[in-house]
């Protein structure tokens, strides 16, 4: 299926967010039906590598350079001593969009506007029915990750095998899921944040100005220490914590809707039911953030792919980990297609849908990977008044402040093919009257290129065809001729497999 | 406004990002590639 198809394929989807299969609670399950129906999609290095030393990483850069993003499980790392660890290493999971839509329960080639518009469909039900979705209390027989709980001095993160990535790393580093809680609505947020390694018990933590930085201040505003859980390995409860739902909305509730059954949780090891974690996780650290409290963290090599520098940021002082026996650890590659995919498409859908909701000639909204999944959006419209395109680019600018230059296409261009969406750019811009720039929006800090810490600049790159003067028609073969000549019987494919 | 500024590491000689911030701060940095602390006087060039 092509985004084009997305129009027809969307309602059906309202009712149960597209999903053929149902979607694994388990990375093991996960992993489990990759091997047996996607062989392709997953590879394992049985020799031993050490994190530590960048080997985990080299072997990805050697894939990616070969243009080969499979899901990856080092079978028997190193942990943070030079011994062998207990854990498997399990990365690359989010690295092709096929992957992501089959965590989800869609066919590999749904990954286009479908696996956008699924996800934005399962976000929104979150949203409408938050009772259907919410979280599952379990009881702690029925929760593999409660097979081995340690506490206080029993907690060693050295037995992991975390990573470091990139060379000026500021150590070894964990990048998965942080759960924090709301102390006013109890609503539970998650987001990807960075955990620098500090010592046995001890993580250094980056946030943003976000969502679980305004929990934190709200913590700190009265003196107290903030809880965070970081969740380890359950793809479909990473793939939700992407979610751009408003602060306040139950994150646990949009995991659920994601994932197509509500989340199984089970009382953290640290402060019980009040505060619930994953019971289908590989592994939960947690740990309590104290109020007040900086050190220096980082560098670290971030997802725009350039380095988040060393800074004052907060510190995790751990409580507990608890994991499933025979638990697998995960990293997100940073700064590569692992993140860059995560970024996108849990954007897409909610973007299309809202510009849909006021340019109705939108077609499709996709946030390639060449912008990081994030800075660059692409929009296509079947445009019908001059204005209309622009107005879809402001909807993208004001709804996510990720997005830092809106490329308009036409119709015919297909967004998922970057060559057309720049052929488009080539052919129908003049840079004096196709070009806008806007001043001092809020971009992101990580933007290496941005001069303010917060604000930054937006560009609309208007490629779409002006409608008030004629305008040249992109060349065709026509369509009866393509049809009529049938390419397999001119060129057998076995020939056309060899051509260059 | 840079948001970053380059130190040399007076330990082993390698260079590194930090944020403005830290700039002029009593904080010790901390080299990622031999995890010296020092302070910034210390360091043999810091580029802003």
């Amino acid at each position: 299926m092509n985004h084009r198809d997305a129009l027809t394929y969307h309602p059906a989807m309202s009712a149960s967010g597209g999903m053929e299969k149902p979607v694994e609670r388990s990375l093991r399950e996960f992993l489990g039906r990759l091997e047996r129906d996607h062989p392709e999609q997953i590879v394992h290095v049985g020799e031993p590598v050490d994190p530590r030393r960048f080997e985990v990483s080299a072997v990805l850069q050697h894939l990616e350079r070969r243009r080969k993003y499979p899901l990856v499980v080092f079978d028997h790392p190193l942990d943070l001593t030079g011994a062998p660890s207990a854990f498997p290493l399990v990365t690359n999971v989010f690295a092709t969009r096929a992957r992501c839509a089959l965590a989800l329960g869609l066919a590999a080639g749904d990954a286009g506007l479908p696996l956008a518009l699924a996800y934005a469909a399962r976000e929104e039900a979150a949203r409408r029915d938050g009772a259907r979705w919410a979280p599952e209390p379990v009881a702690e027989r029925d929760a593999p990750v409660k097979a081995v709980v340690r506490r206080g001095d029993e907690v060693d993160l050295r037995s992991l095998p975390i990573p470091r990535q990139h060379e000026m790393d500021g150590g070894p580093y964990l990048d998965m899921t942080c759960v924090m809680r709301d102390r006013d609505t109890g609503a539970y947020n998650t987001a990807f944040l960075r955990n620098q390694f500090k010592g046995p018990r001890k993580l250094g933590l980056h946030m943003s100005p976000r969502q679980n930085w305004q929990i934190a201040r709200k913590h700190e505003a009265k003196g107290e220490p903030t809880p965070v859980a970081i969740v380890v390995g359950h793809p479909a409860f990473h793939i939700g914590a992407l979610n751009v739902a408003p602060f306040g909305t139950d994150d646990y509730a949009v995991a659920g809707a994601v994932a197509g059954a509500p989340l199984r949780v089970v009382p953290s090891a640290t402060w019980g039911e009040a505060f619930m974690v994953p019971a289908d996780a590989e592994l939960v650290i947690e740990g309590l953030v104290p109020a007040g409290v900086r050190e220096v963290e980082g560098p670290f090599g971030e997802f725009p792919g350039t380095y988040g520098p060393q800074r004052l940021r907060w510190v995790v002082e751990v409580t507990a980990l608890q994991h499933r026996r025979d638990a697998m650890h995960q990293m997100v590659f940073s700064g590569h297609p692992d993140t860059w995919v995560l970024g996108s498409f849990p954007k897409e859908g909610s973007l299309y849908n809202r510009i849909k909701g006021v340019v109705p000639s939108v077609t499709a909204v996709h946030l390639p990977t060449s912008g990081v999944g994030r800075f660059h959006c692409y929009i296509s419209l079947d445009k019908r008044v001059e204005g209309e395109q622009k107005q879809a680019a402001l909807i993208a600018l004001g709804e996510c402040d990720f997005v830092k230059h809106v490329f308009l296409v036409d119709a015919d261009i297909d967004v998922f093919r970057e060559e057309e969406v720049l052929w488009a750019v080539a052919t129908r811009v003049q840079a004096d009257t196709g070009v806008d720039v806007i001043r001092g929006a809020k971009g992101n800090a990580l933007d290496p290129s941005q001069v303010h810490d917060t604000a930054g600049a937006k560009m609309i790159i208007d490629a779409t065809k002006p409608l008030d003067r004629p305008f040249e028609s992109r060349i065709a073969v026509p369509e009866e001729a393509l049809a009529r000549v049938d390419l397999d019987r001119l060129i057998p494919p076995d020939v056309q497999g060899r051509l260059a | 406004m840079p948001r970053i500024f380059w130190v040399t590491c007076p330990d082993c000689g390698k260079r590194f990002t930090c944020h403005v911030e830290l700039r002029h701060a009593q904080w010790r940095l901390r080299c990622p590639y031999c995890e010296h602390e020092f302070r910034q006087e210390d360091s043999p060039r810091i580029d802003d």
